[in-house]
Protein backbone atom coordinates (compact mmCIF):
# COMPACT_ATOMS: atom_id res chain seq x y z
CA UNK A 1 0.00 0.00 0.00
CA UNK A 2 1.38 3.25 -1.30
CA UNK A 3 1.24 6.27 1.07
CA UNK A 4 0.91 8.16 -1.69
CA UNK A 5 -2.89 8.23 -0.90
CA UNK A 6 -4.00 11.27 0.58
CA UNK A 7 -6.87 9.52 2.44
CA UNK A 8 -4.87 7.07 3.83
CA UNK A 9 -2.23 9.48 5.20
CA UNK A 10 -5.03 11.23 6.90
CA UNK A 11 -6.77 8.00 8.33
CA UNK A 12 -3.31 6.86 9.71
CA UNK A 13 -2.86 10.31 11.51
CA UNK A 14 -6.05 9.92 13.09
CA UNK A 15 -5.35 6.17 14.29
CA UNK A 16 -1.91 7.30 15.39
CA UNK A 17 -3.37 10.07 17.50
CA UNK A 18 -5.94 7.54 18.88
CA UNK A 19 -3.55 4.74 19.98
CA UNK A 20 -1.12 7.48 21.56
CA UNK A 21 -4.04 8.85 23.13
CA UNK A 22 -4.46 5.70 24.82
CA UNK A 23 -1.33 4.63 26.24
CA UNK A 24 1.94 6.83 25.16
CA UNK A 25 4.02 4.46 22.81
CA UNK A 26 7.40 4.62 21.41
CA UNK A 27 7.97 4.04 17.61
CA UNK A 28 7.94 0.21 17.08
CA UNK A 29 5.41 -0.76 19.60
CA UNK A 30 3.30 1.66 17.29
CA UNK A 31 3.46 0.08 13.92
CA UNK A 32 3.23 -3.06 16.18
CA UNK A 33 -0.21 -2.15 17.53
CA UNK A 34 -0.77 -0.54 13.56
CA UNK A 35 -0.19 -4.47 12.34
CA UNK A 36 -2.44 -6.33 15.65
CA UNK A 37 -4.92 -3.72 14.40
CA UNK A 38 -5.18 -5.51 11.13
CA UNK A 39 -3.39 -2.30 9.11
CA UNK A 40 -0.92 -5.01 8.33
CA UNK A 41 -0.18 -3.41 4.59
CA UNK A 42 0.74 -0.16 6.18
CA UNK A 43 5.25 -0.86 5.78
CA UNK A 44 6.66 -0.31 9.02
CA UNK A 45 8.66 2.73 8.41
CA UNK A 46 5.80 5.05 6.99
CA UNK A 47 4.57 6.34 10.74
CA UNK A 48 8.00 7.85 10.92
CA UNK A 49 7.51 10.80 8.52
CA UNK A 50 3.96 10.89 10.04
CA UNK A 51 5.53 10.90 13.94
CA UNK A 52 7.80 13.92 12.07
CA UNK A 53 4.71 16.12 11.03
CA UNK A 54 2.24 15.85 14.26
CA UNK A 55 5.54 16.70 16.06
CA UNK A 56 6.05 19.90 14.13
CA UNK A 57 2.23 20.54 14.12
CA UNK A 58 2.89 20.17 18.15
CA UNK A 59 -0.06 17.43 18.59
CA UNK A 60 2.40 14.90 19.73
CA UNK A 61 5.56 15.58 22.12
CA UNK A 62 8.06 12.70 22.59
CA UNK A 63 10.25 12.05 25.66
CA UNK A 64 13.16 9.93 26.32
CA UNK A 65 12.60 7.60 28.70
CA UNK A 66 13.96 4.26 29.80
CA UNK A 67 12.08 1.23 29.50
CA UNK A 68 12.02 -1.67 31.40
CA UNK A 69 14.62 -3.68 29.82
CA UNK A 70 16.71 -2.61 27.18
CA UNK A 71 17.80 0.97 25.83
CA UNK A 72 16.03 4.13 26.04
CA UNK A 73 13.27 5.17 23.93
CA UNK A 74 11.37 7.97 22.81
CA UNK A 75 8.00 8.20 23.72
CA UNK A 76 5.26 10.10 22.76
CA UNK A 77 2.29 11.21 24.19
CA UNK A 78 -0.60 13.89 22.59
CA UNK A 79 -0.17 17.43 23.45
CA UNK A 80 -3.87 19.52 24.17
CA UNK A 81 -3.94 20.21 20.51
CA UNK A 82 -3.36 16.69 19.69
CA UNK A 83 -6.55 15.38 22.00
CA UNK A 84 -8.25 18.47 19.93
CA UNK A 85 -7.34 17.00 16.68
CA UNK A 86 -8.09 13.91 17.99
CA UNK A 87 -11.73 14.74 18.48
CA UNK A 88 -12.31 16.57 15.63
CA UNK A 89 -10.89 13.90 13.00
CA UNK A 90 -13.32 11.24 15.48
CA UNK A 91 -16.58 13.45 14.91
CA UNK A 92 -15.34 13.99 10.56
CA UNK A 93 -14.66 9.82 10.25
CA UNK A 94 -18.10 9.67 12.34
CA UNK A 95 -19.38 12.14 9.90
CA UNK A 96 -18.54 9.87 6.36
CA UNK A 97 -18.20 6.45 7.91
CA UNK A 98 -21.62 5.44 7.05
CA UNK A 99 -22.17 7.51 4.11
CA UNK A 100 -18.89 5.98 2.18
CA UNK A 101 -20.42 2.38 3.35
CA UNK A 102 -23.32 3.08 1.45
CA UNK A 103 -22.09 4.59 -1.22
CA UNK A 104 -19.60 1.98 -1.97
CA UNK A 105 -22.48 -0.98 -1.15
CA UNK A 106 -24.73 0.53 -3.63
CA UNK A 107 -22.28 0.72 -6.34
CA UNK A 108 -21.49 -2.74 -5.76
CA UNK A 109 -25.62 -3.31 -6.17
CA UNK A 110 -26.35 -1.72 -8.98
CA UNK A 111 -23.07 -3.07 -11.70
CA UNK B 1 19.56 14.26 25.52
CA UNK B 2 21.44 16.52 23.28
CA UNK B 3 21.82 15.55 19.41
CA UNK B 4 25.45 14.82 20.39
CA UNK B 5 24.46 12.83 22.91
CA UNK B 6 21.82 10.93 20.13
CA UNK B 7 25.07 10.27 18.16
CA UNK B 8 27.16 8.45 19.96
CA UNK B 9 24.36 6.10 21.25
CA UNK B 10 23.51 5.54 17.61
CA UNK B 11 27.48 4.79 17.03
CA UNK B 12 27.74 2.03 19.65
CA UNK B 13 24.03 0.60 18.93
CA UNK B 14 24.78 0.62 15.22
CA UNK B 15 27.06 -2.32 15.60
CA UNK B 16 24.60 -4.97 16.46
CA UNK B 17 23.21 -4.28 13.17
CA UNK B 18 23.89 -7.10 10.83
CA UNK B 19 25.95 -6.44 7.62
CA UNK B 20 23.22 -5.74 5.15
CA UNK B 21 21.07 -4.02 7.89
CA UNK B 22 24.08 -2.00 8.49
CA UNK B 23 25.22 -1.04 4.74
CA UNK B 24 21.92 0.01 4.31
CA UNK B 25 20.93 2.26 7.41
CA UNK B 26 24.36 3.53 7.28
CA UNK B 27 23.33 5.09 3.93
CA UNK B 28 20.36 5.86 5.08
CA UNK B 29 22.29 8.01 7.85
CA UNK B 30 24.61 9.88 5.66
CA UNK B 31 21.90 10.81 2.94
CA UNK B 32 19.20 12.02 5.81
CA UNK B 33 22.88 14.05 8.30
CA UNK B 34 23.56 15.96 4.57
CA UNK B 35 20.07 16.99 3.74
CA UNK B 36 21.15 21.05 4.11
CA UNK B 37 19.84 23.06 6.95
CA UNK B 38 18.00 20.72 9.60
CA UNK B 39 17.11 20.74 12.61
CA UNK B 40 20.72 18.18 14.07
CA UNK B 41 18.37 17.50 17.13
CA UNK B 42 14.90 16.53 15.52
CA UNK B 43 17.46 15.06 12.87
CA UNK B 44 19.57 12.45 15.09
CA UNK B 45 15.94 11.45 17.45
CA UNK B 46 14.44 10.39 14.00
CA UNK B 47 17.85 8.67 12.82
CA UNK B 48 17.99 6.95 16.68
CA UNK B 49 14.49 5.78 16.19
CA UNK B 50 14.80 4.25 12.91
CA UNK B 51 17.98 2.38 14.53
CA UNK B 52 15.88 1.15 17.74
CA UNK B 53 13.30 -0.10 14.82
CA UNK B 54 15.32 -1.85 12.34
CA UNK B 55 17.16 -3.94 15.51
CA UNK B 56 13.69 -4.71 16.84
CA UNK B 57 12.53 -5.97 13.25
CA UNK B 58 16.09 -7.88 12.70
CA UNK B 59 15.02 -9.97 15.79
CA UNK B 60 12.10 -11.06 14.02
CA UNK B 61 14.30 -11.97 11.12
CA UNK B 62 12.90 -8.85 9.05
CA UNK B 63 15.37 -6.93 6.72
CA UNK B 64 15.83 -3.19 6.15
CA UNK B 65 13.64 -3.68 3.27
CA UNK B 66 10.36 -5.09 5.13
CA UNK B 67 10.69 -1.87 7.31
CA UNK B 68 11.59 0.93 4.55
CA UNK B 69 10.09 -0.30 1.31
CA UNK B 70 12.28 -0.66 -1.55
CA UNK B 71 12.62 2.55 -2.35
CA UNK B 72 15.46 3.83 0.43
CA UNK B 73 16.40 7.55 -0.95
CA UNK B 74 12.54 8.18 -1.68
CA UNK B 75 11.95 6.97 1.91
CA UNK B 76 14.33 9.08 3.01
CA UNK B 77 13.26 12.40 0.95
CA UNK B 78 9.68 11.52 2.54
CA UNK B 79 10.80 12.00 6.35
CA UNK B 80 13.72 14.34 5.46
CA UNK B 81 10.23 16.92 3.97
CA UNK B 82 8.78 16.41 7.41
CA UNK B 83 12.45 17.46 9.92
CA UNK B 84 11.85 20.79 10.56
CA UNK B 85 14.37 23.47 10.20
CA UNK B 86 17.36 24.82 12.16
CA UNK B 87 17.04 27.34 14.11
CA UNK B 88 18.36 30.06 12.49
CA UNK B 89 20.45 31.61 15.70
CA UNK B 90 22.12 28.41 15.84
CA UNK B 91 22.55 28.22 12.02
CA UNK B 92 24.36 31.50 12.52
CA UNK B 93 26.36 29.96 15.19
CA UNK B 94 27.42 27.29 13.50
CA UNK B 95 28.58 29.94 10.03
CA UNK B 96 30.49 31.86 12.40
CA UNK B 97 32.43 28.80 14.37
CA UNK B 98 33.59 27.92 11.08
CA UNK B 99 34.15 31.29 9.84
CA UNK B 100 36.48 31.84 13.04
CA UNK B 101 38.44 28.94 12.91
CA UNK B 102 39.35 28.93 9.50
CA UNK B 103 40.26 32.49 9.91
CA UNK B 104 42.11 31.30 12.60
CA UNK B 105 44.05 28.52 11.18
CA UNK B 106 45.21 31.19 8.17
CA UNK B 107 45.91 33.92 10.65
CA UNK B 108 47.79 32.11 13.33
CA UNK B 109 49.58 30.26 10.26
CA UNK B 110 50.76 33.34 8.62
CA UNK B 111 51.84 35.31 11.30
CA UNK B 112 53.80 32.90 12.92
CA UNK B 113 55.21 31.75 9.80
CA UNK B 114 56.24 34.89 8.80
CA UNK B 115 57.82 36.21 12.25
CA UNK B 116 60.11 32.78 12.67
CA UNK B 117 61.25 32.87 9.71
CA UNK B 118 62.12 36.38 9.61
CA UNK B 119 63.82 35.67 13.07
CA UNK B 120 65.77 32.50 12.23
CA UNK B 121 66.83 33.21 8.44
CA UNK B 122 66.00 37.27 7.78
CA UNK B 123 64.06 36.76 5.23
CA UNK B 124 60.93 38.69 4.80
CA UNK B 125 59.85 41.27 7.22
CA UNK B 126 58.61 41.28 10.84
CA UNK B 127 56.22 44.40 9.50
CA UNK B 128 53.77 43.41 6.59
CA UNK B 129 52.32 46.09 4.79
CA UNK B 130 48.65 46.13 2.83
CA UNK B 131 46.13 47.87 2.08
CA UNK B 132 42.61 47.29 3.58
CA UNK B 133 40.54 47.83 0.77
CA UNK B 134 42.32 44.22 -0.97
CA UNK B 135 42.91 42.73 2.19
CA UNK B 136 39.18 42.84 3.24
CA UNK B 137 38.57 41.70 -0.57
CA UNK B 138 40.90 38.57 -0.32
CA UNK B 139 39.05 37.31 3.04
CA UNK B 140 35.76 37.58 1.29
CA UNK B 141 37.01 35.33 -1.54
CA UNK B 142 38.76 32.94 0.48
CA UNK B 143 35.37 32.75 2.43
CA UNK B 144 33.64 32.29 -0.31
CA UNK B 145 35.63 29.45 -1.63
CA UNK B 146 35.65 27.63 2.01
CA UNK B 147 31.73 27.50 1.47
CA UNK B 148 31.72 26.14 -1.92
CA UNK B 149 34.67 23.60 -0.88
CA UNK B 150 32.48 22.70 1.83
CA UNK B 151 29.14 22.73 -0.36
CA UNK B 152 31.06 20.32 -2.90
CA UNK B 153 31.89 18.01 -0.48
CA UNK B 154 28.56 17.38 1.24
CA UNK B 155 27.07 17.15 -1.95
CA UNK B 156 29.69 14.79 -3.13
CA UNK B 157 29.15 12.69 0.06
CA UNK B 158 25.42 12.81 -0.80
CA UNK B 159 25.61 11.33 -4.02
CA UNK B 160 27.92 8.45 -3.15
CA UNK B 161 24.77 7.21 -0.87
CA UNK B 162 22.88 4.10 -1.87
CA UNK B 163 25.44 2.83 -4.94
CA UNK B 164 24.91 -0.63 -6.24
CA UNK B 165 28.21 -0.54 -7.64
CA UNK B 166 30.77 0.55 -5.58
CA UNK B 167 33.19 2.97 -6.94
CA UNK B 168 36.77 2.60 -7.42
CA UNK B 169 38.18 3.58 -4.14
CA UNK B 170 41.24 5.50 -6.02
CA UNK B 171 39.66 7.29 -8.71
CA UNK B 172 37.72 8.20 -5.63
CA UNK B 173 41.00 9.21 -3.90
CA UNK B 174 42.23 11.23 -6.39
CA UNK B 175 38.73 13.03 -7.47
CA UNK B 176 38.79 14.39 -3.94
CA UNK B 177 42.66 14.83 -3.82
CA UNK B 178 42.62 16.87 -6.66
CA UNK B 179 39.45 19.31 -5.67
CA UNK B 180 41.63 19.74 -2.60
CA UNK B 181 44.38 20.93 -4.39
CA UNK B 182 42.56 23.49 -6.33
CA UNK B 183 41.03 24.54 -2.99
CA UNK B 184 44.09 25.00 -1.05
CA UNK B 185 45.97 26.88 -3.97
CA UNK B 186 43.24 28.75 -4.82
CA UNK B 187 43.02 30.05 -0.70
CA UNK B 188 46.59 30.50 -0.99
CA UNK B 189 46.98 32.48 -4.70
CA UNK B 190 44.17 35.13 -4.42
CA UNK B 191 46.42 36.88 -1.67
CA UNK B 192 49.47 37.05 -3.81
CA UNK B 193 47.55 37.46 -7.22
CA UNK B 194 45.02 40.21 -5.60
CA UNK B 195 46.50 43.63 -6.55
CA UNK B 196 46.65 46.21 -3.63
CA UNK B 197 43.89 48.89 -3.58
CA UNK B 198 42.60 51.12 -0.88
CA UNK B 199 44.95 52.73 1.75
CA UNK B 200 48.11 50.90 2.94
CA UNK B 201 49.05 50.46 6.67
CA UNK B 202 51.65 48.42 8.52
CA UNK B 203 51.55 46.74 11.27
CA UNK B 204 53.96 43.53 12.93
CA UNK B 205 53.41 40.41 11.13
CA UNK B 206 53.16 39.03 14.27
CA UNK B 207 50.13 40.58 15.05
CA UNK B 208 48.54 38.28 12.71
CA UNK B 209 49.12 34.77 15.12
CA UNK B 210 47.69 37.00 17.86
CA UNK B 211 44.37 38.22 16.26
CA UNK B 212 44.35 34.32 14.39
CA UNK B 213 44.69 33.04 18.32
CA UNK B 214 41.61 35.06 19.46
CA UNK B 215 39.62 33.59 16.63
CA UNK B 216 40.61 30.40 18.18
CA UNK B 217 39.89 30.72 21.36
CA UNK B 218 36.30 32.75 20.41
CA UNK B 219 35.52 29.82 18.31
CA UNK B 220 36.56 27.38 21.08
CA UNK B 221 34.32 28.94 23.47
CA UNK B 222 31.38 28.97 20.95
CA UNK B 223 32.12 25.21 20.54
CA UNK B 224 32.15 24.45 24.43
CA UNK B 225 28.94 26.67 24.98
CA UNK B 226 26.73 25.52 22.12
CA UNK B 227 28.38 21.75 21.80
CA UNK B 228 28.70 22.45 18.19
CA UNK B 229 31.40 19.84 17.50
CA UNK B 230 31.06 17.42 20.60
Amino acid sequence: MSLRSQLLKGVLEGCILSIINRQSTYGYELSVRLQEFGLSDVSEGSIYPILLRLQKEKLIEGTMQKSDLGPKRKYYHLTEDGQHALREFMEQWENIKLPVDNILNKGGETD
Amino acid sequence: MNSKDFIKLNNDMREKLSEENKEIYEDMLVYIRLSGNKSEQQTEEVLFELLEHLLEAQKEGKSARDVFGNDFKKYCDELIAEIPGEERSFALVFGGYIVLYFLGILSTFYGLGNFLIHQFFDVGSSDYTFSIGSGITVVILDLLILSGFIIFVLRWLKNSTFKVKKPNKWVEFLRLWLISMIFIGATVGIPIIMPSFGSEITIPVLSFAIVGIIFFIISFILNKKFRITK
